[in-house]
């Protein structure tokens, strides 16, 4: 029998498999360098053009962000509004007693007149309370006119008015630390008639500060009510 | 030209640059802006442009801003700034000056140099020079028209009749409410010819319509201009010829176009719109705003062409005045009559009125008698034209994006600023640097300007809704979709920012991101 046709042609084999070989290493070392240098390109759409958007007129409240009421916060019995009683000043140079007083007179209408205007940049108002109580809430109404969102809201409270001792935060949303009191982790929010409650868990201090750093509508600084509530903190 | 003329145009120019060139990329984008300027991305970048009959009107600010662009050697699309894109307005709203010593033997030379002193002033043509829109492209292709018209009137050459066909090429392949103007010219042209028929003597000949047609330009100089128009109109239609479709689509745009001037438009406004935004802007406290004093000489300007008794080529003619006058009357007409409304389309008429207005003062100065009258209006004319220029360095500077500001409409807030600001910051310091992956989702595809903002990314997806997995490193998102991301505990949403009024945007950042953004990035200025 002629085994010619048959014969196992191993140079040929042995040719192959060498080529197999470095055709594997070469595709293990390609995809290993794509595993560390190529970054994924995805196909995102485009964007679509649009036409001029509609102009809206400047005040109704036509986003409203929550349709949720605010779920009550508990408080003891006893407390009581103590800003209205509460001695106040402000880093922004050009607010004088008789406009800060609009933040502590019990109105809450954004109207021109019952709003206080602190300068650009961030911007705080003190409270004196006279004596250290015991907080429990803190509610901040800034301009809600429109809706707009202030920017670095922080509120602090601490022992002494140069706020050195015991200082402790109570609310911040400073996210990138541009007001440069550390980075916050609390959210941005939209401005409404409900103001926005700070709880304060029954905190002791006699010194309340508020800061913002300005609007989405306005760089300046805009107040209109400020209430905080506590008690005479409980005999030792 | 007369040397008087010359100086006066000259410090006209001066005014004009001024007022128009400072802090010329300060306010933020516009959505109109933003679309137009990454339009032109594609003819920039790929040579690519095809007209789009439904929106976004005609060629002509986006070749012409190739040209500048490509003259001035600028960089790369993603090195353009947005002065480069509004300089192209700039130098269209300042031509309007350089055009205007064509008109100087029919306006006069006074009320030729008072125009391009109340061009160089006027609020309106302040603010739009400085509006990376089509608006102020139109009115100088329209005045282009005018001029070149009026020196073929009185002498007749091809020169002339070729210019305006291609000034008229030109209107309709900027903006398709060109016919309005066309509409107007040929109601000016008419009340002329009635207004000289019914004074003239008894016995005098009285043309016929078609007569005064052939007096008033040859068949053959007709079919150059015609043939020039046509041209001027197909090349840019038709996209240099490779978009057969896009000079049939300069009539079909009509579509569209006329079921939004009768109503299908969130642009609806009263008919004395734009009188209200021109002469006596005053929203809520603060200033007023009023253009008064042009409208003013403009009435003014306006009689002097209506007089009986005029000297034979007289300065300024009586035949250019009357036709200014019923021109930006039906203008004015027309445009007031329209339901649709956006607060640049004023600048149309508002033209014609500052044309007429530099007559009107050249007029009164002429009458002003004696040395005292001349002196006190002198000081008037002074006082009217410093007030009209503090407007104006006012609602480009202080007011350029406040709701007081009678010119602005729908305009990008300057929060939005800070939130590109962050979202850069925030990738200068991942490692992908631009090509971090973005998404940006709002209802409607309602996110511009930010495709012009974020255009250094080249990872980035934008979505006319919440798409089904919203996740990225950055998110831009409508707060009206509630994407929530950071419920998920994968992200902060580290701030909200109004894009218009009312419109809100919040952004998304991956906590790892965010943490090594606060770990790298420079520190922030006191």
């Amino acid at each position: 029998m002629n085994c010619a046709h048959h014969r196992i042609p191993v140079r040929r084999l042995s040719t192959l498999g060498l080529l197999a070989a470095a055709a594997w290493f070469a595709a293990s070392a390609t995809l290993r360098a794509a595993d560390e240098m190529v970054p994924l390109l995805l196909k995102l759409p485009a964007p679509m053009f649009i036409g001029t958007p509609k102009d809206m007129p400047a005040n109704p409240n036509l986003e409203k962000p929550s349709d949720k009421p605010r779920p009550p916060l508990l408080v003891p019995k006893d407390v009581r509004n103590l800003a209205s009683s509460a001695t106040l000043n402000s880093s922004s140079t050009n607010a004088t007693q008789a406009s800060l007083h609009k933040l502590v007179d019990g109105s809450k209408e954004p109207s021109d007149a019952g709003t206080v205007l602190l300068r650009k940049g961030t911007q705080y108002v003190q409270f004196d309370l006279g004596a250290a109580y015991e907080l429990f809430a803190i509610v901040i109404w800034h301009s809600h006119d429109s809706p707009k969102v202030y920017h670095d809201v922080i509120v602090r409270v601490a022992d002494d008015a140069a706020f050195t001792q015991n200082v402790r935060t109570l609310f911040n949303n400073d996210f990138d630390d541009s007001s440069h009191l550390g980075a916050g982790t609390d959210k941005e929010y939209f401005e409404s008639h409900e103001g926005k409650l700070v709880p304060a868990n029954g905190a002791k201090a006699r010194y309340v500060r508020t800061y913002s750093k300005g609007s989405t509508d306005s760089a300046m600084n805009e107040y209109t009510e400020v209430e905080i509530y506590g008690r005479p903190p409980a005999a030792p | 030209m007369n040397r008087g003329l010359l100086l006066a145009l000259l410090a006209a120019l001066a005014v004009a640059l001024a007022l128009r060139v400072p802090q010329l990329a300060d306010r933020p984008l516009h959505n109109d802006e933003a679309v137009n300027t990454i339009k032109f991305r594609a003819l920039w970048e790929k040579g690519g442009y095809r007209y789009d009959p439904n929106e976004h009107h005609g060629p002509t600010l986006f070749y012409a801003t190739l040209a500048w662009l490509r003259l001035t050697g600028a960089p790369g699309f993603v090195r353009m700034g947005e002065a480069d894109f509004r300089w192209v307005t700039v130098l269209f709203g300042v031509g309007l000056i350089l055009l205007l010593p064509l008109l100087a033997d029919g306006l006069g030379r006074g009320g030729t140099a008072a125009a391009a002193g109340l061009t160089a002033v006027s609020p309106a043509f302040v603010f739009y020079s400085r509006y990376f829109i089509h608006e102020m492209l139109l009115v100088w292709c329209t005045l282009l028209l005018l001029a070149a018209a009026w020196r073929y009137h009185r002498r007749p050459h091809w020169g002339w009749a070729v210019l305006a066909g291609a000034g008229l090429g030109l209107m309709q392949a900027t903006k398709e409410t060109f016919v309005l103007n066309l509409a107007a010219m040929v109601a000016g042209i008419a009340a002329n010819w009635l207004w000289v028929r019914w004074t003239a003597p008894p016995g005098a000949p009285r043309p016929t319509p078609l007569a005064t047609v052939r007096a008033l330009i040859s068949p053959a100089h007709l079919a150059a201009a015609a043939g020039v128009t046509v041209l001027v109109a197909v090349v840019l239609f038709s996209s240099f010829f490779t978009n057969a479709s896009g000079p049939l689509d300069s009539f079909r745009t009509y579509l569209p176009w006329v079921n939004r001037a009768a109503g299908a438009s969130p642009h609806l406004h009263p008919w004395n719109y734009y009188l209200e935004h021109l002469l006596w802007f005053h929203p809520k406290a603060g200033h007023w705003f009023s253009e008064a004093f042009i409208a003013g000489l403009a009435v003014v300007g306006a009689a002097t062409g209506f007089r009986r008794r005029t000297a034979e080529n007289a300065e300024p003619d009586s035949g250019l005045i009357r036709f200014l006058a019923v021109y930006t009357l039906v203008l004015t007409v027309l445009y007031c009559g329209i339901a649709y409304k956006t607060p640049w389309c004023l600048l149309g008429f508002w033209h014609g009125a500052v044309l007429l207005a530099g007559v009107g003062a050249a007029a009164w100065w002429r009458a002003a008698r004696p040395v005292a009258g001349r002196v006190a209006l002198a000081l008037a004319l002074a006082a009217g034209t410093a007030h009209l220029a503090w407007q104006a360095w006012q609602l480009d500077t202080v007011y350029a994006t406040d709701r007081r500001n009678p010119y602005i409409y729908s305009q990008t807030s300057e929060s939005l600023l800070e939130l590109v600001d962050l979202v850069r910051g925030v990738a200068a310091t991942a490692a992908e640097g631009d090509h971090l992956r973005l998404k940006v989702m709002a209802p409607d595809s309602d996110y511009w300007p930010l495709p012009w903002y974020l255009r250094q990314f080249d990872q980035i997806g934008w979505f006319d809704g919440r798409p089904a997995d919203p996740a990225a490193p950055i998110v831009v998102a409508a707060t009206k979709l509630d994407v929530a991301l950071d419920d998920q505990k994968t992200h902060f949403m580290v701030g909200i920012f109004e894009l218009r009024p009312q419109v809100f945007l919040q952004l998304y950042v991956r906590r790892d991101l965010w943490n090594q953004y606060l770990a790298k990035r420079p520190k922030p200025a006191e």
